[in-house]
């Protein structure tokens, strides 16, 4: 039997935008989701290494044949190149986690709930091989475990392909218990390429800069200042105001998730209705957006009133709760899991 | 121990038996049964014809097919056919890999118009995102259209029939001259059962491209296979989605249930399938909700949910008949 001292136990949040990692040896490490492998010759050797990772892959993008592996949400188009990417993710995060060498490996691995609903088999075929023993779960329920909100709380992960709700209701989640939007990070980033382009349409940007835009500025309700970015307008650096694109862009996903927040509360049994809606967290990237816990909190006053909190580590909530899952997980659970 | 770790416990043993079951190969449950229908403000309509019927109709998934039953083409005639043999299980354990997706209308057939949308554009922006959640759940996707081109219903078929598709789903909105359009409907082939729906058949079977001549061995199609009773059974899994689905965002579809007519699309395509008016251009409302991309793909997410469900109940049955088979 292995002792449970011996093993590295890591709890991986593997997002769309983001992905991170949480070790037993107290490692925590964060990379974008991107993964790049050179296009030819010539890219290699300028870059240096079979395969690029994270900020590194994204800022080399022109040499690479660059990946995004959990677009909205899923594992690519089937493709078998996404599939890897996704592997090579997991692995590079677990050697950032710095294990021994070849000291037991056991990870849960948190995914958007959409993945884990569609493509179950293939995720975990994707995925197969890089830990000794591995448990896939929904982010959302790594999110509660981990903050042990086990009963009467609704989880609500705004990531970047997917937003995802989970009802805890002291079980393991069942389909009933949860939703998936679209409406997350990535619609966001849409609308606002959208509307920026429709208010200035000789300007030039691709979705990398309103990836960039929308993480520095975005915001609900009031502005606390124009949002002012840098465009190219025929080939020269060029200010442009888009507070009110911004605004309209991040408020998008207001409707849509207070709604759907609506749909599962009525779900729920009626005497503990108000305990769920007191009880909501906001996890993701996407619970930064500064105003957005207050706008679900106004839209709450409609239904009696309830508190909207935002996770404190958004970046490790996910991860850290996953490495939660591995610690409680017993021995006997392990050998179930493993191969 | 105490209450709290009860509670973990239960709740992380739930974890471990999910992934357990996916180790071993076990599908997970279908999506949603169950789920509360919502009344709202949406006209939908689905049908799906499925080009391998015959075999489909008697697998342990479906019920029986009735063995006589009355056939209304878009032409007044009302003709009777015995249906045929009911066929064993084994032989009905077909899985569904390939679909192909036909975007109503195109070209100058526009179909129905409102607020400055038509019709024949809608259709063809929730089939392409319908094919891409399809394709990201690996299965093999083909369309009729994919661009605003005509394409009869005649040349519709023979492409499903050259693709030899499992499944063919037809995508179209409805327009009623009453402004209360506010159901969801899920059509299968078979009969019209009420004049509205033999109607609407007569409505999506112009410019069909088949002669008069074609009729009668057309309307043997409706019955040569009894499809019926697997068909609305993807009918129903599909209903219940787009109103569960679009029930979310619309507080006030109403269910009107999974519905049975003679759309000529699904009479001349050999595959399973159905076809769906998936909402209401004559309502204002709908019209405005329809121009919102956001809401489109809200209806191809419920459509993809409604086929997948119903794909991995089918492919779970031909994966046992495989191994039933094997074990011989």
């Amino acid at each position: 039997m292995t002792k449970k001292t011996d093993v590295l136990h890591v709890g991986i949040d593997l997002g769309t935008s983001h992905s991170s990692i949480s070790a037993s040896n107290g490692g925590r490490h964060v990379v974008d989701s991107y993964v790049g492998w050179p296009v030819d010759m010539v890219a290699r050797r300028l870059v240096k290494k079979p395969i690029l990772f994270g900020r590194e892959a994204l800022d080399s993008r022109p040499m690479l044949d660059l990946r995004r592996p959990l677009e909205r949400g899923l594992i690519k188009e089937g493709s078998e190149r996404d599939e890897l990417a996704v592997r090579e993710l997991l692995r590079h995060l677990i050697s950032l986690a710095g294990g021994r060498e070849g000291q037991p490996i056991r990870a849960v691995v948190g995914v958007p709930a959409e993945a884990l609903r569609v493509s179950r088999q293939n995720l975990r075929n994707a995925v197969k091989g890089v830990a000794d023993a591995l448990m896939i779960v929904s982010e959302p329920f790594a999110v509660s475990y981990g903050m042990d909100a086990l009963l009467h709380t609704m989880i609500i992960d705004i990531g970047a392909g997917t937003t995802d709700f989970c009802v805890m209701r002291g079980r393991y989640p069942t389909e009933e218990d949860q939703r998936t939007l679209t409406n997350a990070g990535d619609s966001v980033d849409e609308q606002l390429m959208t509307l920026v382009r429709a208010k200035h349409p000789d300007a030039q940007f691709s979705v990398y800069m309103v990836r960039e835009w929308k993480e520095k500025s975005s915001f609900v309700g009031e502005p606390s200042g124009p949002v002012v970015v840098t465009v190219q307008k025929a080939a020269k650096a060029t200010p442009v105001d888009i507070t009110s694109e911004m605004r309209r862009a991040c408020e998008s996903l207001v409707a849509p998730i207070t709604e759907t927040m609506a749909d599962l509360l009525a779900r729920v049994e009626p005497e503990y209705q108000e305990r769920v809606r007191h009880n909501i967290i906001l996890a993701g990237g996407g619970s930064q957006v500064p105003g957005l816990a207050a706008a679900m909190e106004r839209a709450l006053a409609d239904y009696g009133g309830g508190a909207v909190r935002v996770v404190e580590d958004p970046v490790f909530a996910g991860s850290n709760g996953s490495l939660a899952i591995a610690l409680d997980a017993s021995e006997g659970d392990w050998e179930s899991l493993a191969g | 121990m105490v209450e709290s770790d009860r509670l973990k416990r239960r709740v992380l043993q739930g974890a471990v038996r999910e992934n357990v079951e996916t180790i071993r190969g076990l599908p997970p449950p279908v999506l949603r049964v169950g789920a509360q229908l919502r009344r709202g403000a949406i006209q939908a309509t689905l049908l799906v014809a499925l080009p391998t019927l015959g075999l489909l109709a008697y697998n342990p998934l479906s019920g029986s097919a009735p063995d006589r039953a009355a056939v209304l083409a878009t032409a007044p005639a009302v003709l009777t056919f015995r249906a045929p043999k009911a066929i064993g299980p084994v032989t009905a354990s077909l899985g569904v890999k390939k679909l192909v997706l036909d975007p109503g209308h195109g070209g100058h057939d526009s179909g129905a118009r409102a607020e400055g949308v038509w019709e024949k554009e809608i259709t063809l922006e929730i089939a392409r995102e319908l094919r891409s959640f399809l394709k990201r759940a690996k299965y093999e996707v083909a369309m009729t259209r994919d661009a605003d081109s005509f394409v009869s219903l005649r040349q519709r078929a023979q492409l499903a029939n050259l693709e030899r598709a499992d499944l063919f789903v037809s995508i179209h909105v409805n327009s009623v001259p009453s402004q209360e359009c506010h159901a969801v409907e899920t059509y299968y082939l078979g009969p019209a059962d009420d004049p509205r729906a033999e109607q609407l058949a007569g409505q999506e079977n112009r410019e069909s491209g088949y002669q008069l001549a074609d009729f009668r061995r057309l309307l043997e199609g409706v019955y040569a296979h009894v499809r019926q009773a697997e068909s609305r059974k993807l009918a129903q899994v599909v209903q219940q989605e787009l109103v569960t689905v679009l029930g979310d965002t619309n507080p006030a579809i109403r269910d009107k249930g999974v519905r049975s007519a003679p759309f000529l699309v699904l009479i001349t395509t050999e595959s399973p399938g159905i076809l769906a008016e998936v909402s209401c251009l004559s309502n204002d409302d709908e019209a405005g909700r329809l121009a919102d991309p956001v809401y489109r793909q809200r209806i191809a997410r419920a459509l993809f949910h409604g086929i997948h469900a119903y794909a991995e109940a089918r492919n779970r049955v031909a994966t046992l008949g495989q191994a039933q088979g094997a074990s011989r």
